[in-house]
């Protein structure tokens, strides 16, 4: 990327509200290019006792302020916009947020495998909980689906089917339960209703649902019989959400009303800037973007600018954490630990952390337990996440990730991360990257600031994403075969201008380190034996290639792929330790 | 400058007003009175739950086509029937008719169908403490005040009862074994320190005690304590942490007491916590509890988190720096004087206020 365009100097203030922290980032224009100048960050006030994020988001402005000497707010605590000639204020304001109550959902739509699927992955690119879905091939009669739909209490009821100008008598005749339901209970607050299916029968069903319940109309999700567009939907689905959260939480007008009416949800934001990459970086690899938060897990994957995003608000390391327990067994999660932690301790811990999400560990084991739930959390969304994305890009279904380039990891349980060895070491155990790969970690959790600048001041995210805000935490090399622990994996050699090259064998089961630090570069050359695949298009093939450094270095993962971990829970709590010091994370 | 951290607020008051919202899952009618003076187990709200639906047909069960149909109605949306009521006809010489199929109420024509909704079992909406009722919005919600002893826990397993409190074991880090609890406890609200199985719980429930309140449970003992016919609050969380010193203080004060135990789940997006109240006479002055306390040197806090998971202490110093701490974490933290342990460096998001 080498975009030399002068730009106006213009502030930009990005706030974006989680559910357990509010973070502010200050950028101004340097030497002709948008830089990060200040952050900010408090716990958010979307909770009781407060309901009202404006607390939670002057806190995090107090901060700025503080640090900066750059008065933001007025004598009303209203912002500063434009920016004055004394230099108070900013010049764009963007905002996104992922906090608000979890939003229970209600899927209806004509087939499964059509219209339903494509709902499905709607509603899972979101902060949605999907909880029955209804469907023409539903064995349940009528009156059930009724029941169904009284009994779940959804606060949102999401409609698709029909292309436009398609089926309409059907999907009618599924509207027709959704409307009785709603309109049964009295007293009790109806759902919203989304439609996003065949566009010709919007008007039809604003109509049909009257004073019973607020209809939002969206863009359909399968507009032809070719394939389905969801982005449309998706940018006003993500609108209701709003609306639905600022229903219960106060605060959101104003943060909206700051912005030009623009508030976005964290993971759209988030999706953006991996869809940019994704169209920037080589295209026949793909781009990866995975948040592991509080209250949800997003995962990210673009493909030449296709973009799948995945929201999972049943994992997270904060509230949602012992929903975890639905999909992976302790075993699986103390398989990570390089301590013997026992069994029950660690489910004590578990459901102790969803009682207090914003706790942070005091005690080593408890680090080493955090990080242990974080790479199961990250396993378990990024298995269920590929499964949406499409086949030719999946790595025919491995355990470990197709090529990927770059790797950009955000949440709080990494960026606090004592030592970048603890968040890269997570990252390669959690999603096993094949081939050549950088990783890229998100300290200041900028990427849905930048998601949201993109479309006032697209400069910002290019040069932002240039700058050392983002820490490289090294490119990653990571044959895939497997074999007798022991067995040469490659030879490799790394030169690097001014110092003398290193040169030497990897073996299977190594996790090798080699020193190339942040902004440093060299050659590596890489000769796998004939059944370990470096990325260079067979098993076998070798080649060079130029590689950048990072905070931890340029790692050599011949850990093998799929990662396997010894049976012996001893020799297993060995090997998490000793790679825990390979890669820098204990010292 | 503004408050530069709030914490979460956790109370334990020995006299404060206490006003609650008391709310029916579906809207129906409430009973009590504005101004009305409530005992625990009075009735304040009424409802009908879980109904099921049926659609009748009314063409077929008329023998006409289904234009024709909605004409033989004798019955209209929202009436309320008993089963074997005629919904619609008689129709033709053999006088068909389509009948209630139960107790219910039409919700709904759809055409020539009916939406039948069967009537659901009542239920009923208690009061759960001594109080005043203070506002209501006439079919689901009504607002109960009163003098109270109040102490917040942290999780509970959604059920509600009142009773007389006892004490359970010696001190608040008791181990709960089945054989502290004899035919004395029955019908009482038992205060006790932890509890690690499940036999306890269920010899619990033979004495139909009222309701028990811990500092801890083990967290396999989840799902038992959903299944448990009484409310069970804790103070702490899920391993074996004793109840702290605030709170056990102030519950075994006033063992002989009647206290309303509220095991209602916390939800961090309503006002809901599960709660011990303690009714007290009103001659003495009270105050309503903060919601919002900001950290500052002199307020009282608990811990959430190992290493002192539980401890009450009272912040001494907020430094600006951030300390280090054995996991390699750096974090803004408070100086807190620890009852029997001195001063200990604690993050502060490992810090909840107790007022």
């Amino acid at each position: 990327m080498d975009l030399q365009t002068t730009i106006d100097a213009e502030t930009l203030l990005a706030v974006d509200v989680g559910s357990v922290h509010t973070r502010a980032s200050l950028f101004d224009v340097v030497d002709n290019q948008y830089r990060l100048v200040a952050t900010g960050r408090s716990l958010s006030t979307a909770t009781t006792p407060l309901l009202d994020i404006g607390e939670g988001v002057r806190m995090a402005l107090d901060q700025i302020q503080t640090v900066t000497g750059r008065r933001l707010l007025d004598e009303s605590e209203g912002l500063i916009m434009p920016s004055t000639s004394e230099g108070a204020g900013v010049d764009v304001f963007v905002a996104t947020s992922s906090a608000g109550p979890r939003l229970r959902a209600i899927l209806v739509g004509l087939m499964p495998g059509v219209s339903l699927d494509s709902g499905r992955r709607l509603a899972e690119a979101t902060y949605l909980e999907v909880v029955d879905e209804i469907g023409l091939s539903d064995r349940r009669r009528d009156e059930e689906q009724i029941d169904v739909i009284l009994a779940a209490r959804p606060d949102l009821i999401l409609i698709v089917g029909g292309t436009d100008g398609g089926a309409n008598a059907s999907v009618l005749r599924l509207v027709e339960s959704v409307a009785l339901a709603a309109g049964i209970r009295p007293g009790s607050p109806a759902p919203r209703i989304l439609f996003a299916g065949n566009r010709h029968l919007g008007a039809a069903i604003v109509e049909r649902f009257a004073d019973q319940a607020s209809v939002a109309l969206a863009p359909n999700v399968r507009p032809g019989l070719e394939g389905e567009d969801l982005t449309p939907a998706r940018n006003r689905l993500a609108e209701v959400i709003a609306e639905m959260h600022a229903a219960k939480v106060s605060g959101f007008d104003e943060l909206r009303q700051w912005s030009g009416g623009t508030l976005m949800l964290s993971a759209d934001a988030f999706g953006r800037v991996i869809r940019h990459l994704s169209q920037i970086y080589d295209p026949r690899k793909g781009v990866l973007g995975v948040d592991i938060g509080a209250s949800h897990t997003t995962i990210a994957a673009g493909f030449a600018g296709d973009l799948h995003l995945s929201v999972r608000s049943d994992l997270g390391l904060g509230a949602p954490l012992p929903s975890l327990l639905r999909y992976a067994s302790m075993e699986s999660i103390l398989r990570w630990l390089p301590t013997d932690i026992p069994e029950d301790v660690a489910r004590d811990y578990i459901f102790n952390k969803s009682l207090h999400p914003a706790t942070v560990p005091m005690e080593l084991d408890e680090l080493h337990l955090e990080f242990a739930l974080a790479r199961q959390v990250l396993q378990t969304a990024l298995a269920q996440a590929r499964a949406g994305w499409p086949k030719r890009r999946n790595g025919g279904g491995t355990p470990w990730l197709p090529p990927m380039e770059p790797i950009l990891a955000g949440g709080g349980v990494l960026s606090r991360a004592p030592r970048p060895g603890f968040a890269a070491l997570a990252l390669l155990d959690a999603l096993q990257p094949s081939g050549i790969s950088t990783l890229v970690l998100d300290p200041h959790s900028l990427t849905p600031a930048l998601g949201a600048a993109a479309a006032v001041l697209p400069m910002v995210t290019v040069h932002v994403l240039e700058s050392g805000s983002f820490v490289s935490l090294g490119t990653v090399v990571s044959p895939v075969g497997g074999g007798r622990a022991g067995r040469p994996v490659a030879r490799i050699k790394l030169e690097r201008e001014g110092a003398s090259p290193l040169e030497g064998e990897v073996r299977l089961g190594q996790l090798a380190v080699l020193p190339l630090g942040p902004g440093e570069s060299g050659k590596l050359t890489i000769r796998p034996e004939h059944s370990f695949d470096v990325g260079f298009g067979a098993r076998g093939k070798a080649g060079a290639m130029r590689v950048t450094g990072g905070a931890v270095g340029l790692i050599i993962d011949a850990r093998g792929r799929p990662l396997s971990l010894p049976k012996d829970a001893a020799r297993r709590r060995e090997l998490n330790q000793k790679w825990l010091y390979d890669i820098g994370a204990l010292q | 400058m503004k408050a530069s951290y709030l914490p979460p607020v956790s109370h334990v008051m020995s006299l404060t007003i206490v006003r609650r919202d008391r709310t029916l899952p579906f809207a129906g009618t409430v009973t009590a009175r504005l101004n009305e003076r409530v005992q625990a187990v009075d009735v304040i709200a009424e409802a009908e739950t879980a109904p099921r639906h049926v659609f009748l047909d009314l063409a077929r069960g008329l023998g006409v086509s289904p234009k024709e149909a909605p004409n033989f109605l004798v019955r209209q949306k929202g009436d309320r029937v008993e089963m074997g009521d005629t919904i619609a006809g008689p129709v033709g010489v053999a006088r068909r008719t389509v009948r209630a199929p139960a107790d219910g109420r039409i919700v709904a024509v759809d055409g020539s169908r009916v939406l039948f909704e069967v009537r659901g079992e009542p239920i009923v909406l208690r009061a759960g403490m001594p109080a005043m009722v203070v506002s209501s919005d006439g079919i689901q919600t009504v607002t109960l005040e009163a003098t109270a002893g109040l102490v917040q826990g942290i999780w509970g397993n959604g059920r509600m009862d009142f009773g007389v409190m006892r004490t359970l074991g010696s001190g608040p880090a008791a181990r709960m074994q089945t054989d502290m609890l004899d035919v004395n406890l029955r019908g009482a609200v038992l205060i006790g320190g932890m509890c690690d199985q499940p036999a306890p719980l269920h010899q619990a429930t033979e004495l139909n005690v009222r309701g028990i309140v811990l500092g801890s449970i083990t967290s396999d003992l989840i799902p038992v304590a959903l299944r448990l016919t009484y409310p069970l609050v804790i103070t702490e969380g899920f391993g074996s942490l004793p109840m702290n010193s605030a709170a056990y203080g102030l519950l075994t004060g006033h063992v002989g007491h009647d206290a309303a135990v509220d095991a209602r789940p916390g939800d961090r997006y309503s006002y809901q916590r599960p709660e011990v109240i303690i009714p007290l006479p009103t001659s003495r002055q009270a105050d309503v509890p903060d919601d919002v306390i900001p950290l500052a040197p002199g307020v009282r806090v608990r811990v959430l988190r190992a290493p002192f998971h539980g401890a009450v202490g009272t912040v001494r110093d907020l430094p600006l720096k951030a300390a280090d701490f054995p996991s390699g974490l750096l974090a803004r933290s408070a100086a807190i004087e620890i009852e029997g342990l001195g001063n200990r460096l604690i993050p502060l998001a490992n810090l909840e206020v107790i007022q």
